[in-house]
């Protein structure tokens, strides 16, 4: 096989692709991925703790305590976030229908160690943000006052937790695994996944558009055009994920290992790639093609998933820096893996190259 | 009529004949093998749990007791050591217990894996006081949550105020309006001790990696109501809904492509010139060629409600969706010049569309901007909320809308000059809106197109909405009042861009100020009637009157719409269609200059 031939076969794939302009919507579509999760980001991280949004840290939001008297309204004074108004439940309600309120809260008489638990009763507003922010800071009240009831009532209990001390939630960090353990792997491999359905793509236009007895009358062999093909699609995977890696890092999202993280995702990709091709080669046709393809990477997916030291798992431990130096190891079992798959696909094309020509 | 109906019975049988007899023999066996192998890798995939998030963060820990709580979460390396070894390493971990304390570095990653740490203890201590033989003493504090319906919180929260005017006053709140009696709640739960309990179980069910994402579905109506234990009173975590996503959109998108492969059969090599031939119309052709698929995506909808123990009514906020995602699988079939340009641009198409589709709905607990989104109201309904007919109306008539408009465009270029031409994508899109532009009657095919645009102005408005909604509030406005703007200028002058191109000599002065007029009007009417329809709720608060014009004043919008229009038709009438973007901001500049004087009084 000249290696030369297939670099010409690539450089022609990588040029259609150029003025097609179709890589400029893989490009953007990506853009878009990652300005709407940023935007997603900021907005609901703003929505849940409104601290972090610096100007509306110094509200008091303002709350009704109705009912009798108990520790709970120590409790929600003690909270600078807070102002609690000791009102009658007809007017704290009227005022809350009027937005005058975020919250009222309805406390019965019943005795801290009583027999029975407290019912507490919590009116808010239906559907308004604002309510999401006050439940959550009220939560912290009550979880408080929970604690409270619970030691006094502690010598009813048969068992005792191992007891932990646990330093106090710090905000900010709500999607801190949502970013790493989520949406990193997801958008590093989605180059992956683009170039497995681009492979099919060339592949069987050769054929439905009865270009391919003009390709075979040129130098180029069968099996040369089938790995120009695949080579183009390759190359593209570690360019895009890079893109993503910077995209991330202006984003102010710091990734470790960037480079292992991209061996990885290259490697990954040509298992993926090569399956493709496979699948292409063998149904000639689009539609039947992509739909098995499709199928089997489900299957794949999940199957590489639910193996531990996974690529993708590798790939988030990679990015919190959170795996030693065994990943080579893995990283080295894949590309041997990839090296038998390669060279089971280019024996499948030689042989549908052969019978090209018996038709 | 029935000629009609029996030509497109013909095309239907004729498309599953197709597809089933090239599927039947190459696919199916390989097919029903994948089905095998996916039953068996999803069993071993929830026997063996998903493994994506494991060992992300290192926990050392002195005592083995406590080691155990954590020994189940994947989530944690656990490692025990010597209290000596572990305060001489703090550094390699991202938690140390030493004595019963946890200490954590003060980084990102630390934050995050203390929260983790918090959450699985407190998942552990609900363990062991769901075991009390004395519930109420570990559970002495029971919440029960009333909403009140508040007849200002459209506006209000939308115009980005935090809230009403009780915020910043230091004085105790007097409501103005009648003070009705409220009776006093009781004072005692009236659920037994064991009901409690088994809800305090099923409440603590699995947490593994995939069902902090995917409990949305599960969600039965609790039998104790609104009663909840501190800690269960949380809002629910909004990535829920990716799992409807998941679960009823993707399968639907999958399915549009069989359609949209069978029309780009139809192209390649000229295969379709037989059927273009036949006598038969273009329309009967697409909606034969429709129906199977149709029929499918309703049926799969149907079992994926079924097998979730939805209710069947969630089909009907499906409906328009799978309109929506037929309607641009024609389109982009019919459009596109090679397998390549269709991929990309169909896989472009599903990432917009499940957005639009998604990021609504993660607000659907929190607020009404989410209804734009039919997801939405799936999530309403299996939460047990159901949703109103104006709620259906609501979100889903941009859908049936775009859907509409796109079928008819489809179908008045199914002609055999657009679909075997191969001119690049833009030049393809111009020839589509083209062939909406009559020569004979420019004024007003001009002004249908406008009027035909509204729907999917809308819908690109309603998306930058959600997009900007998060954002605090002067950058949001600002954002919303550029972005708005440069859509509808860009649409108002798409047909005039058409028309610079294919026939430049039709524009004179006298001519481009008709048109604009056209143009504006069209654009107006489209507005004012889609406004009243639907979006009178949205159209009344702030982001409303930047993104809608207010539907009080006529004159006023109109001259801003012909203003608009006039300044990309001028420049392209004097400079030529290179002169299209120079214009098309200046358009925008101008119009959002109006929108700044005008709505927000700013200068």
């Amino acid at each position: 096989m000249a290696a030369r031939h297939a670099g010409i076969i690539t450089k022609k794939e990588l040029k259609a692709l150029y003025s097609e302009k179709t890589i400029i919507l893989a490009i953007l579509l990506q853009l878009f991925i990652a300005m709407f999760s940023s935007f997603l980001m900021v907005g609901l991280a703003s929505m849940y703790d409104p601290d972090s949004v610096g100007q509306l840290s110094t509200i008091r939001y303002p709350v009704a305590y109705t009912g009798e008297e108990s520790p709970l309204r120590g409790y929600l004074a003690s909270r600078d976030d807070l102002r609690v108004y000791g009102m009658d439940l007809d007017q704290a309600v009227a005022a809350l229908k009027e937005r005058k309120l975020g919250a009222v809260i309805w406390v019965p008489g019943t005795a801290p160690d009583a027999d029975d638990p407290i019912k507490i009763t919590l009116y808010t507003i239906q559907n308004d943000i604002q309510t999401t922010v006050i439940n959550v800071k009220l939560k912290e009240v009550f979880v408080d006052y929970e604690t409270y009831l619970r030691e006094i009532r502690a010598p009813r209990l048969d068992v005792l937790p191992v007891p932990l001390d646990i330093p106090p939630a710090e905000t900010g960090s709500n999607f801190y695994e949502f970013v790493y353990g989520l949406l990193i792997p997801l958008l590093v491999f989605m180059p992956a996944i683009i170039s497995s359905a681009l492979i099919i793509d060339l592949i069987t236009e050769e054929y439905q558009h009865d270009t391919l007895e003009t390709l075979m009358s040129t130098p180029v062999t069968f099996t040369e055009m089938i790995w120009g093909k695949v080579l183009a699609c390759f190359v593209l995977v570690p360019v895009q994920s890079a893109a993503w890696l910077v995209l991330l890092a202006i984003n102010g999202i710091a990734i470790a290992n960037p480079v292992p993280i991209l061996l990885h995702v290259s490697a990954g990709s040509l298992v993926l790639i090569l399956l493709g091709a496979v699948t292409a080669l063998h149904y000639r046709d689009r539609t039947n093609a992509q739909f098995i393809f499709s199928t089997a990477l489900v299957v794949v997916i999940l199957f590489v998933l639910a193996l531990p030291y996974n690529p993708v798992n590798l790939i988030v431990r990679l990015s919190v820096n959170a795996i030693g130096a065994e990943h080579w190891l893995i990283l080295a079992g894949v590309v041997a893996f990839t090296a038998i798959a390669s060279f089971a696909t280019d024996r499948y094309a030689r042989k549908i190259g052969m019978r090209i020509f018996l038709y | 009529m029935r000629r009609a109906l029996s030509a497109i019975w013909t095309i239907a049988r004729w498309e599953i004949a197709r597809s089933v007899t090239s599927m039947s023999r190459e696919i199916l066996p390989i097919a029903i093998g994948l089905f095998i192998l996916l039953v068996a890798v999803t069993g071993f995939a929830s026997q063996s749990g998903v493994h994506l998030q494991d060992a992300m963060y290192t926990l050392g820990a002195d005592s083995a007791d406590t080691a155990a709580i954590f020994a189940g979460d994947e989530r944690f390396a656990v490692y025990i050591a010597d209290t000596a070894v572990l305060e001489g390493s703090r550094g390699a971990f991202d938690l140390v217990i030493t004595g019963g304390t946890v200490s954590a570095p003060l980084t990102e990653k630390g934050r995050a894996a203390l929260q983790a740490l918090q959450k699985d203890y407190g998942r552990y201590e609900a363990w062991i006081f769901n075991q009390q033989d004395d519930l109420f003493a570990a559970y002495p504090l029971w919440i029960d949550t009333l909403e009140v319906k508040s007849e200002l919180d459209f506006i209000a929260t939308q115009s980005g105020q935090p809230v009403g005017a009780g915020l910043y006053s230091r004085r105790q709140p007097v409501p103005e309006g009648p003070v009705l009696p409220v009776a006093p709640p009781s004072a005692t739960l009236d659920v037994s001790r064991e009901d409690l309990r088994r809800e305090l179980i099923a409440g603590t069910g699995a947490d593994t990696q995939l069902s902090r994402y995917s409990d949305i579905l599960s969600s039965a109506d609790s039998p104790l109501g609104t009663f909840r234990t501190p800690s269960q009173l949380s809002p629910p975590l909004p990535f829920d809904s990716i799992i409807l996503v998941f679960v009823f959109i993707f399968p639907l998108y999958f399915t549009s492509q069989f359609y949209m492969m069978s029309i780009m059969n139809e192209r390649v090599e000229r295969k379709g010139e037989i059927l273009l031939s036949a006598p038969v119309e273009p329309y009967q052709i697409i909606i034969g060629k429709a129906l199977p698929y149709l029929v499918i995506m309703l049926a799969i909808s149907t079992i994926l409600t079924l097998a979730n123990g939805a209710p069947l009514i969630i089909l009907l906020p499906l409906f328009p969706v799978i309109l929506f995602f037929l309607a641009n699988a024609l389109l982009i079939a019919m459009v596109s010049r090679s397998f390549k340009e269709l991929s990309f641009i169909s896989i472009f198409f599903s990432t917009i569309a499940t957005s639009y589709l998604f990021f609504p709905s993660i607000f659907a607990n929190v607020h009404v901007i989410s209804l734009i989104s039919p997801l939405t109201l799936i999530v309403l309904q299996v939460q047990g909320d159901g949703f109103t007919a104006m709620e259906y109306i609501y979100s889903t008539s941009l859908f049936y809308l775009t859907s509409a408009v796109l079928f008819y465009v489809a179908t008045v270029n199914f002609t055999e000059e657009r679909l075997f031409s191969l001119h690049k994508l833009t030049t393809r899109i111009m020839e589509f809106i083209g062939t909406g532009i009559s020569p004979s009657r420019p004024y007003a095919s001009l002004f249908a197109v406008s009027l035909f645009s509204i729907p999917f102005v809308f819908m690109a408005q309603l998306m930058l909405l959600v997009l900007v909604f998060n954002l605090p509030m002067p950058l949001s406005l600002v954002l919303l009042l550029v972005a708005a703007a440069g859509i509808e200028e860009a649409a108002k002058s798409i047909g005039v861009y058409t028309l610079a191109r294919n026939m430049p000599e039709f524009l004179t002065w006298k001519r481009t100020a008709l048109l604009s007029a056209a143009v504006a009007a069209g654009f107006l009417v489209g507005e004012k009637a889609l406004l009243f329809a639907t979006l009178a709720q949205i159209s009344d608060s702030i982001f409303g009157s930047v993104l809608f014009t207010s539907l009080q004043v006529l004159w006023l919008p109109l001259t801003l719409h012909f203003v608009g229009i006039f300044t990309t038709a001028a420049a392209l009438k004097t400079w030529g269609p290179r002169a299209y973007l120079p214009g098309l901001i200046a358009a925008t500049v101008l119009h959002t200059l109006y929108n700044l004087t005008f709505i927000l009084g700013w200068i």
